[in-house]
């Protein structure tokens, strides 16, 4: 540990994307600057200057050849496929001698005829029309940071220390998946969300991670100790002994805790007096259902489709390639149901299509889009028929706020499946269709929704922000955010009421299924499958199995009247502390109000 | 220098797994190789270059080689795309 007398403690926050705790010094991952500047070699040296160019590339292969080796074992061949192509870019033919040449002819450093090739290349690709181009234009970029990163530092990998936390701006999925087979305990950044393909991976690969810091490479140093809090999403720089001692309890905790949850696996979530709860994984990319298995989900109650098409590029999105990709979904989830989201663009996810809204949130997105955009839709629920065919699939209306969206889409879908019938492809034509509960006039009209859909999945992210007009983005006004508000309860009530009366299941996909004090109640409240991210599902069956079903009713009638939601909540963390032993500390880092 | 004229089979057009296998295929051969498509031409070694391309499906190529091999590049390079890169057509 450090000791002089220029240590400041301080206190980040973060999204909380990969759960765990690490404990350890800081190592500051520098992205490079983008201007390499620019230097005259002599010219009796410039020989070296093309060697260590050369030098360079070969240890970006190497870092590429481990990333590919790491990737295809433990992410599978489809996802390695970029990493193969970045390989490629290194010797292409038309970078490499373009930087020789380069250095040669003006006699200037490596640094500076890479950056200047690569950027001109770059730049081409980010002006095409394609959407796919211009993402590969990012490729190019890592590309470029990592031989430039080779030629300043050297061996810029063996100095990312073993039991080190990693700060830096950004990450990619590549540096990533190098780090954690170097054994890093964790790592911070400043900017990505919780969906990004780091986060995603992260939580692959079990590396304790927090994002979108907003400035944490201002504020620490390199060695500074870091107490990484993934579960609450903070970061503790140069913590007192206290605090260390405290987060030293609170990791062996975590651990044992998640050495027990192994042990829930294989055991059914059921409450203490009998009832059985679904547990399904929410999931979007291929990379994850690996976890389907390891966290004992039973099959997919929210696959969001959008998130490969963004990745992807949307101009090659094909029906092909959407059927390819489910296929291989509902073989991973198969006995269980895969529940595919109709693409959910808009709002925060947007594709450049053109528009520029005031409000994207009260504006074009879900099925607003998609019933305005056939082109996108057609082969989106052609891919999702298709698939069908093939495991247990349901199908899931994002967005819908009115009973005429529903009867719209029924129609598209009917028309579909004549048209694949007519093209002699299999498919299941009692495929269940359902919509999501996040506009609060789905969760009003609920009966009339219940008549003409087949199940409810309650978006509590969503519905809480619609019913409570609040962005908990906006930090002005994020501390009125209440997942547990009445109001909101009181509408996932109406919807399991009149879901119960219709005889149709509803399942809750909302963060709000991860804030374990939650759990009770929404049982109590006749929510019958919470679906979440994976590594989460544990910890839900540990407080179910430590419940009746007639207790989560008592609370769930205490939770919709309670006019103060903090004095609630006290009442659900002792209840928990009490019952499910163990999970309290999860509970620290979900004080949403 | 032969030519050969190949259509883009595969659904999902020349992205980047298919991009990848054609640079590695063709520099399997010491002939040079050009595709051209629409009066614009790329170095066919170059995943850049093939990337840039983004030949869609249906998209009509010319491939062109130059080189002592050429006849043996320019058979695997039209397998690859009668194949569709082993990718659903």
């Amino acid at each position: 540990m450090i000791s002089t007398n220029l240590i400041s403690s301080a206190l980040e926050r973060g999204i909380a994307v990969s759960p765990g705790i690490a404990i350890g010094p800081a190592f500051l991952f520098a992205k490079v600057s983008f201007d390499v500047e620019k230097i005259s070699i002599d010219s009796k040296v410039l020989k070296n200057e093309l060697s260590r160019f050369e030098d360079a590339v070969r240890r970006a292969e190497r870092d590429l050849n481990k990333i590919i080796s790491i990737t295809r074992e433990k992410l599978g061949e489809h996802s390695a496929t970029i990493f193969e192509a970045q390989l490629l870019m290194l010797r292409d033919q038309s970078l490499y001698p373009e930087v020789v040449d380069l250095i040669e002819k003006s006699s200037v450093n490596a640094g500076y005829a890479v950056q200047t090739v690569m950027t001109k290349h770059r730049r081409l690709m980010e002006a095409s029309d394609s959407e796919y181009l211009r993402e590969r234009a990012n490729d190019l970029l890592d590309i470029q940071e990592r031989i430039i990163r080779h030629l300043r530092r050297g061996r810029i990998l063996s100095a990312v220390d073993e039991n080190s936390i990693v700060i830096s701006e950004n990450l990619t999925a590549a540096d990533i998946i190098l780090f954690s087979r170097k054994g890093i305990l964790g790592c911070v950044t400043d900017f990505g969300g919780p969906t990004s393909h780091v986060s995603i991976m992260a939580r692959a690969l079990h590396v304790p991670a927090i994002v979108s810091t907003h400035g944490i490479t201002n504020v620490v140093k390199p060695g500074d100790l870091i107490i990484l809090d993934g579960i609450k999403g903070e970061v503790l720089v140069n913590p007192d002994e206290a605090t260390l001692a405290h987060y030293v309890s609170k990791q062996e905790r975590y651990s044992r805790l998640v050495q027990e949850d192994k042990t829930l696996v294989p055991l059914p979530a059921e409450t203490l007096d009998g009832h059985h709860v679904g547990l399904q994984a929410n999931l979007e990319l291929r990379e994850e259902l690996v976890q389907l298995a390891e966290y004992g989900a039973e099959g997919i109650g929210l696959y969001r489709t959008e998130m490969a098409l963004l990745m992807e590029g949307r101009a090659l999105v094909t029906e092909t390639e959407q059927f390819t990709h489910y296929l291989e979904v509902v073989e991973a989830a198969r006995p269980n149901t895969t529940t595919f989201r109709i693409l959910d663009l808009g709002g925060d996810k947007m594709l450049p299509m053109g528009n520029r809204e005031h409000n994207p949130f009260l504006g074009w997105r879900g099925i607003r889009i998609m019933l305005d955009k056939m082109e996108l839709l057609v082969p989106n629920l052609r891919a999702m028929l298709r698939a069908s065919a093939f495991g247990p699939v349901r199908i899931l209306l994002p967005m819908v706020s009115s009973i005429r969206e529903v009867r719209s889409f029924r129609e598209i879908m009917q028309n579909t499946m004549l048209d694949l019938k007519a093209e002699g492809i299999d498919f299941d034509p009692n495929v269940p269709m359902g919509v999501m509960v996040e506009v609060p006039s789905v969760a009003l009209a609920a009966d009339q929704f219940a008549r003409e859909t087949d199940f409810f999945s309650i978006g509590t992210n969503d519905l809480t922000q619609y019913v409570l007009a609040v962005d908990r983005g906006n930090d002005l006004v994020a501390h009125l955010y209440d997942e547990m508000h009445p109001a909101v309860l009181q509408l996932i009530q109406m919807t399991t009421t009149a879901a119960k009366a219709a005889g149709i299941p509803v399942s809750l996909c909302g963060e709000l299924a991860t804030n374990l004090r939650a759990v009770p109640v929404l049982l109590g409240l006749g929510v019958d499958t919470f679906s979440a991210s994976p590594i989460y599902l544990p910890g839900i069956k540990r407080v179910i199995r430590a419940m009746k079903m007639s207790e989560g009713q008592a609370l769930a009638k205490k939770a919709l009247i309670a006019s103060d939601p903090a004095e609630f909540r006290a009442v659900m963390d002792k209840w928990l502390d009490e019952h499910a032993c163990g999970v309290s500390f999860f509970l620290e880092g979900k004080q949403t109000a | 220098m032969i030519e050969r004229e190949v259509t883009v089979t595969n659904r999902a057009g020349l992205h980047t797994r298919p991009a990848s296998m054609i640079v590695r295929k063709a520099s399997q051969f010491r002939s040079e190789f050009f595709i051209q498509k629409d009066g614009y031409e790329i170095n066919g070694k170059s995943i850049i270059g093939v990337m840039t391309l983004a030949a869609e499906h249906g998209a009509t190529l010319i491939l062109q080689f130059d080189g002592e091999d050429e006849i043996e590049a320019a058979d695997a390079l039209a397998l690859l795309f009668e194949d569709g890169f082993g990718e659903e057509k």
